[in-house]
């Protein structure tokens, strides 16, 4: 059977897709905004929209609509997602070994990569998100400048600590980047949004449209985008939204 | 009838709780309040109680420290094994007995430890589990140590640190902090009445609560005896 996924871009291009042609849409459209729409996902399952690589990311619905869920219940230490070899051999073709080794590292790190493209080096993402819970951590960020080896970059808001923060991994290694000065609680079951805007080295980010890093990246990013959490977070993202630029 | 309640809620939620942990089991383990209130009850099957039981189950005698452990246990008041369920995960404001005359020296050195870098937390793998929760209930005597030592808690993982313990403080801590909590674990007297402190996205409650190994939020508004007019 034939598995079929949808994204609808707010420029009016709606289009469906085999899943097995993800790569083909991965060339960004410059300027255009791409607002991935979850409406045609089955609740329960895995998203089709993107490839979650560690953790348990399930389509669920909050108010009637379908949102992405990582259940960090279920979170267990070591323990990437379901399925991790095939998900990375659709996404790096031959280098998929290497890009599992590296994830391996960072199983406390659920992490689901939108399929729709390629390639992000300039432009903004924004990803709506509602903490439902987590003891131990939560968290909900930005993946980005995903690298064939496992290299991540991802800015996150992690309700245990109020705050937002810039991390890299690198092989195997999480190493903290920077943190934004402004401490902003956020009440649980309550939607707020992250957005951060690469040019260049520049890297900014917002949360609910407060200014939160104005920070200069050692080098231009390029790679894959998605969605990050951390250990037992309970997160659900909706509204993920990219639009590449040429600059 | 009132006081018996009250005291029942008392042992549920004070200090040395845990100490009287020695009944004997049986196979419905109601909570104290469940005897005067049948809809308050739980079993040894309920999920939320074998998660606490598995947590801290000491039958195979794996932590480091047993001299840090028994000094532990002795300025809490408690005496391992501990009965299960150790944490319901109910308190009510100003229900704290008077902790033992020990106490006062435990959390000075724990202040201590949570002050030195590096410094190795007593953990599960280092006191054990009922260390843990000894540890647990010392730090709750100082809202300063707690707040540092929650974090330790955190950090140290969900295989170190009792779930239920960590949900607890943090609720109410996050009180102190004039924050609403949100596990539903803290309870305050209103005009005689037991009501639940502020609480943010109580919809979700019992996905966090499951989490944490805490009886269902339904189940903890009855332990408290929300709505009673208490003394």
């Amino acid at each position: 059977m034939q598995i079929w996924f949808r994204f609808v871009a707010a420029v009016g291009l709606s289009a469906t897709l085999p899943l097995s042609l993800a790569s083909q849409v991965a060339t960004p459209s410059t300027g255009k905004v791409t607002h991935v729409s979850l409406a045609g996902e089955a609740a329960g399952r895995e998203p089709k929209a993107f490839a979650p690589l560690v953790g348990s990311w399930v389509i669920t619905k909050d108010a009637g609509q379908n949102v992405l869920f990582i259940d960090g219940r279920v979170w267990k230490r070591g323990q990437p997602a379901g399925g991790l070899a095939d998900k990375a051999r659709e996404l790096y073709g031959a280098r998929n070994e290497e890009f599992i080794e590296s994830i391996k590292a960072f199983a406390y790190y659920p992490i689901a990569v939108y399929k729709g493209l390629d390639n992000f080096e300039n432009g903004e993402i924004s990803v709506r998100f509602q903490m439902i819970g987590g003891t131990l951590d939560r968290c909900a960020g930005i993946l980005f400048d995903v690298k064939p080896n496992g290299d991540y970059l991802t800015v996150r808001y992690n309700g245990t600590e109020d705050n937002v923060v810039l991390w890299t991994f690198n092989n195997g290694v999480r190493k903290f980047v920077n943190r934004a000065p402004t401490l902003v609680p956020l009440e649980l079951g309550t939607w707020h949004t992250l957005k951060v805007s690469i040019h260049g080295t520049s890297m900014k980010s917002w949360l609910d449209d407060q200014p939160m890093h104005d920070y200069t990246l050692p080098h231009p990013v390029a790679g894959k985008i998605g969605v990050w959490s951390k250990t037992d977070s309970m997160i659900e993202f909706a509204d993920f939204t990219v639009t590449p630029t040429s600059k | 009838m009132r006081f018996r309640r009250l005291s029942a809620l008392a042992a549920l939620v004070a200090l040395p709780a845990a100490a009287t942990a020695q009944a004997k089991k049986t196979t419905r383990a109601p909570s104290p309040r469940a005897k005067l209130v049948p809809e308050c009850s739980w079993k040894p099957s309920d999920a939320w109680v074998k998660r606490q039981a598995e947590f801290f189950d000491e039958s195979k005698h794996d932590w480091t420290n047993d001299s840090l452990r028994a000094a532990l246990l002795d300025a809490a008041g408690l005496k391992a094994p501990l009965k299960i369920p150790v944490q319901f995960g109910v308190r009510v404001e100003g229900s704290d007995a008077t902790p033992p005359t020990s106490a006062g020296v435990m959390v000075e050195a724990l202040k201590k430890l949570a002050s030195t870098r590096g410094s190795t937390w007593p953990t599960r793998s280092v006191v054990g589990a009922a260390g843990t929760h000894a540890v647990y209930l010392l730090v709750g005597l100082d809202t300063t140590l707690a707040r540092i030592a929650l974090h330790r808690m955190m950090e140290a993982g969900p295989a170190e640190s009792p779930a239920a313990d960590v949900a607890t403080l943090e609720d109410r801590l996050r009180l102190l902090a004039g924050r609403k909590q949100i596990y539903g674990t803290q309870f305050r007297r209103n005009d005689g009445k037991v009501e639940l402190a502020p609480m943010e996205d109580s919809a979700h409650a019992d996905l966090r609560r499951e989490d944490a190994s805490l009886p269902p939020f339904e189940l903890g508004l009855c332990m408290a005896g929300v709505g009673e007019r208490k003394g």
